[in-house]
């Protein structure tokens, strides 16, 4: 995962203000939480010299493309299906009590996540707590993977 | 169309799993292992043959009988992935022609299965333990790789009926291996992870606590009888456990009786095949042992193993049904089965049915035939059939009874 830092070092660093943020760095920390594009950055794709540095980057920033919207990555070939995540979800549990909270299938219609050919398929991100504006950074699923098959943008 | 099945991967035997057959094949809440017993089921199936010759499945049956019938000793070996119906035809086999009979458990957890069965020590079932226990201890088990839903499903992850918080509040998990693994990874930083030198002193210390003295490991062995006594435990003991007593079984049992005076703990085994319960529960049925029968001398005895009788040439015939001893016996005992005459009765071809002398295919329990397993705690689970295959191992065994 970039870490702000690495993406910050392939940027102009002119601090031209152009994207609408104050600095680079600050730029740089947006594109990471996805709240600005690199599209945005109107120099970096209008200007020659810079283009050796947005190739870089757009290699650096491919991971992302792969998350949900709420910064959620699973990795399959890591996942061994073990359900951890689909019975530790706090929204599962208030949700479908006597299914997925009880460590058994689910019996609502579209939980957030699921086990689908042996692996955990992210199906309804809308109703997760870190979604919205008024989101909290649970990280529930993660914590209690047994095989760091989830992880998330922000780490 | 979406059609309820139980997958009969490992003793899980998890029931509430759905196919979806129209359209795209897929398989919803299985694990990785059980899922791909359902998506795989067409691949690698095996053809029946005699002689390494193939030819049809009534051919093969009959064959099969001959040599079942003029055999002098028959080993009958396997079964712990085929349904109680099954077995119980195969025991019939076994007893018609005063075999012997064995399975996986005698180098698995049979101990612990018979002493369960015995009433030699406390056992529960797993629904009791989603709903009422408090400490969940897996000693020797690595759950998270042999029976992926074990702790999201029964013990440690779910809310259960006295256990409203689940894993956030309501239970203290301990595992206890000699090395880190996945299962130890979950273990939070008010649990207990223990990493024993040897089974035996970890047991020593519970008993050294519990009187009062110091012992080796008396900071985590404190701290874990501080949480047993808040409210009913349950060992969930592995193949780590049943090779780490180095066959003191007795000190382990007199362990769990002596944690029983002062609370409920509880002991059920934990990652073996689906069926292997069922197997021992019917033999311990019919004979009064779970394993290594001699049908010939009415009892049971250590030479019985099927990796000893081997060994030592015994047999002259053996059956196999549904497992693969060539891959999970040692080459020097397998070997012997190149001797001797061998029939395998499997869904897939294995190493074993690529040199046996009667291939007979079967179905695969839990997805093209339906039937009854026992679940790793005694508790018995239906199957049901997703896909149409008529000749299951009960078919076939049949066949083969009716003509030796």
């Amino acid at each position: 995962m970039p870490t702000p830092m690495e993406i910050f070092k392939l940027l102009p660093k002119t601090n031209c203000k152009i994207c609408g943020e104050q600095t680079c760095m600050s730029f740089a920390f947006k594109v990471i939480t996805r709240e600005r594009k690199l599209e945005d950055c109107k120099p970096l794709f209008d200007e020659e010299k810079y283009k050796k540095q947005l190739e870089e980057l757009i290699n650096l920033l491919e991971p992302l493309e792969k998350a949900t919207e709420t910064g959620l990555i699973v990795e399959e070939d890591l996942c061994t299906g073990c359900a951890n995540c689909v019975v530790v979800c706090p929204v599962h549990a208030s949700e479908d009590p006597y299914g997925m909270g009880s460590g058994k299938g689910p019996t609502i219609e579209n939980p957030i996540l699921l086990i689908e050919n042996g692996v955990v398929k992210v199906i309804n991100m809308l109703l997760c707590r870190r979604y919205g504006k008024e989101r909290i950074l649970c990280v529930a699923c993660r914590e209690n993977c047994p095989t760091d098959a989830i992880r998330f943008l922000e780490e | 169309m979406l059609i309820q099945a139980t997958c009969a991967g490992c003793a899980c035997l998890c029931d509430d799993i759905v196919v979806e057959k129209n359209g795209e094949f897929k398989v919803k809440n299985a694990c990785r292992r059980g899922a791909g017993i359902f998506l795989n089921y067409l691949e690698g199936r095996a053809k029946p043959s005699i002689n390494g010759e193939t030819s049809s499945l009534e051919e093969a049956i009959e064959r099969a009988s001959e040599i079942i019938a003029d055999s002098k000793k028959l080993a009958v070996y396997g079964m712990d992935t085929i349904t109680l119906e099954a077995q119980k035809l195969a025991i019939k086999i076994a007893e018609k022609t005063d075999a012997f009979i064995d399975d996986c458990s005698s180098f698995c957890l049979g101990n612990f299965v018979e002493a369960c069965l015995r009433g030699e020590i406390p056992t529960t079932t797993l629904d009791y333990v989603r709903d009422n226990a408090y400490v969940i201890i897996y000693w020797g088990a690595n759950p998270v790789h042999s029976s992926p839903r074990h702790m999201s499903r029964y013990s440690y992850f779910p809310r259960g009926k006295n256990r409203q918080r689940g894993y956030e509040e309501d239970r203290f998990l301990v595992v206890i291996d000699v090395r880190k693994d996945h299962t130890s990874k979950i273990v939070k930083k008010n649990e207990v992870f223990i990493e024993p030198e040897s089974d035996a002193e970890l047991i020593d210390s519970f008993v050294k606590i519990m009187e009062g003295k110091a012992a080796k490991y008396s900071g985590e062995v404190a701290g874990i009888l501080r949480e047993i006594k808040k409210g009913d435990a349950v060992v969930f003991g592995g193949l780590g456990l049943r090779y780490g007593l180095e066959g003191d079984f007795k000190k382990f049992y007199n362990l769990l009786r002596k944690l029983n005076e002062f609370s409920k703990v509880y002991f059920i085994p934990a990652g073996f095949h689906s069926n292997m319960r069922g197997f021992n529960e019917s033999l311990f049925e019919k004979t009064g042992y779970v394993n290594r029968y001699s049908f010939g001398e009415q009892t049971s005895r250590k030479e019985f193993e099927f990796s000893k009788l081997l060994t030592s040439s015994i047999p002259d015939t053996t059956l196999i049904i549904g497992s693969d001893p060539v891959n999970s016996l040692p080459f020097d005992v397998s070997m012997h089965l190149s001797k001797i005459n061998t029939i395998t009765i499997d869904p897939r071809r294995t190493f074993t049915t690529e040199i046996s002398d009667v291939v007979i295919p079967s179905s695969i329990s839990g997805v093209e035939n339906g039937g009854t397993m026992v679940r790793s705690d005694g508790v018995k689970i239906k199957l049901n059939s997703v896909f149409e295959n008529k000749f299951d191992d009960t078919y076939i065994l049949e066949r083969i009874l009716e003509r030796i």
